[in-house]
């Protein structure tokens, strides 16, 4: 009895791990897509009536298409924003997502330090580089998620089920 | 003042002006990336000792006075100045850009001049003489002696005497105006249009707004001459600024020699709120 339990518990926090490992893929996938479509709402802003950043970053958090982990980093970042820009350690502090790779923080980091400090011309085709740029990285997070994640979520509960069968 | 200037200053500087700087006479201050801050109260320049202007400072500025937006202001850099909110402008020069052979905006700014707009009470004579019998009046001085100041003086004078005084304020610098409203008394019946290019304000202003007074800061180029000729012509008044040390090279000037036909006061500034004379054209001084 004593064995079944320890095994169903032992099956439980594998199950658990591959679950929390498949989630880690789908919030990454999430806030970067979160992220190429907000690049996408600057651009337009930008282009088209050359909103400030604030409202553009408030209407896009007003379009209610955006997750919590990209809305509440974003929020945090516009209202330093709003006062002019902060340092960069506190611009980076805003986007410490546990979801993101550390590849993905430098590209994201850098992106909202360096935005808003530029001629139209140079902001206009700095965006342009980094939407072309995330359309890729999108694809690939999704791809991993798609193979990966599912991979581990499906690895966690073979992997307790078969620690289940042993122990039995 | 103090709220706006705190925002827009990085915190070390601004925490040595407050300490230093008697806030109330301040109205300039200067960064140039690598050299010291200097500050102006009432026009007179001061170096704030300690306080070495970085790359970081001038980015701060920039960064606060556009909202972390400096690709909406290509043209305005391309003129050579922001304005932040309560009227404050910011001079700027750095590196030109260049597109189709115009000056398209600036990059790498290096200088930054934060003039901050005060309310000055002129207690002159002069001045209260030539408000008594007003006409057409060019305040003429060098860059930085207070002609501005007087202009925001003159315009509260005639106002409160219950003239419609029309301020054209391209630049958002006469009235101070944040969101809607004046931080600068300028009077019980002035009206003030913000941020309209003067050239259109002229024309579209004075027909639908019924001025007996055109208040304009710092006349540009022979459009701007011609629209205010126009105006005089119309009947209505103007008191305007202009940029020059002496009258006879006002009158040496093809283009404003022209206003000095209809203009009747001329008056020259040595300092701020302080009158080197009123010369009227068609007598003597006042």
């Amino acid at each position: 009895m004593f064995k079944l339990a320890i095994s169903g518990v032992l099956c439980f926090i594998c199950a658990y791990l591959g679950i929390v490992g498949k989630n880690y893929y789908d919030k990454r996938c999430a806030y970067l897509k979160d992220f190429m479509n907000f690049t996408s709402s600057l651009r337009n802003g930008i282009s088209y009536s050359q909103d400030r950043l604030p409202q553009i970053g408030r209407n896009f958090i007003a379009s209610g298409n955006v997750k919590r982990g990209f809305y509440s980093n974003l929020s945090a970042y516009l209202e330093i924003a709003d006062s002019g820009g902060g340092t960069r350690e506190q611009i980076e502090k805003c986007f410490d997502s546990k979801y993101l790779s550390k590849a993905d923080k430098v590209v994201i980091k850098d992106f909202f330090f360096e935005l808003g400090k530029y001629d139209y011309d140079t902001q206009m085709s700095k965006l342009e580089f980094t939407c072309a740029q995330m359309k890729k990285t999108v694809e690939k997070a999704e791809k991993e998620s798609k193979t990966t994640g599912n991979l581990l979520a499906k690895l966690g509960l073979i992997l307790g089920i078969a620690i289940m069968i042993i122990l039995a | 003042m103090e709220t706006l200037l705190s925002k827009l200053l990085p915190i070390s500087v601004f925490n040595e002006i407050y300490k230093v700087a008697n806030l109330n006479l301040l109205t300039e201050i200067r960064f140039r990336t690598g050299r010291c801050v200097y500050y102006a109260e009432a026009g007179k320049y001061k170096r704030l000792d300690g306080c070495v202007a970085t790359k970081d400072d001038v980015a701060h500025i920039l960064g606060a006075a556009t909202k972390s937006s400096l690709y909406a202001y290509n043209k305005r850099l391309a003129d050579g100045y922001i304005t932040y909110d309560g009227g404050i402008r910011i001079g700027v020069s750095g590196e030109g850009v260049m597109k189709n052979g115009e000056l398209s905006t600036l990059k790498n700014i290096t200088s930054v001049c934060i003039r901050v707009p005060r309310f000055v009470q002129i207690k002159d004579s002069k001045i209260d003489e030539l408000v008594k019998k007003f006409d057409n009046t060019l305040i003429i001085s060098k860059p930085g002696y207070g002609k501005t100041t007087l202009l925001r003086y003159m315009i509260k004078t005639l106002s409160d005497r219950e003239y419609n005084v029309l301020v054209l304020d391209e630049r958002g610098e006469l009235g101070g105006v944040v969101e809607g409203e004046s931080l600068l008394d300028l009077g019980a019946c002035t009206d003030i249009a913000v941020g309209v290019p003067k050239i259109t304000s002229y024309s579209s202003q004075v027909r639908s707004m019924r001025p007996d007074i055109i208040a304009t800061d710092e006349i540009f180029g022979e459009k701007e001459t011609q629209c205010i000729l126009d105006c005089i012509r119309c009947g209505v008044k103007v008191i305007a600024t202009l940029h020059s040390d002496e009258l006879i090279k006002v009158k040496r000037s093809p283009i404003y020699s022209r206003l000095l036909n209809d203009f009747r006061y001329v008056v020259t500034i040595i300092g701020i709120g302080n009158i080197d004379r009123v010369i009227d054209l068609r007598g003597n001084y006042v």
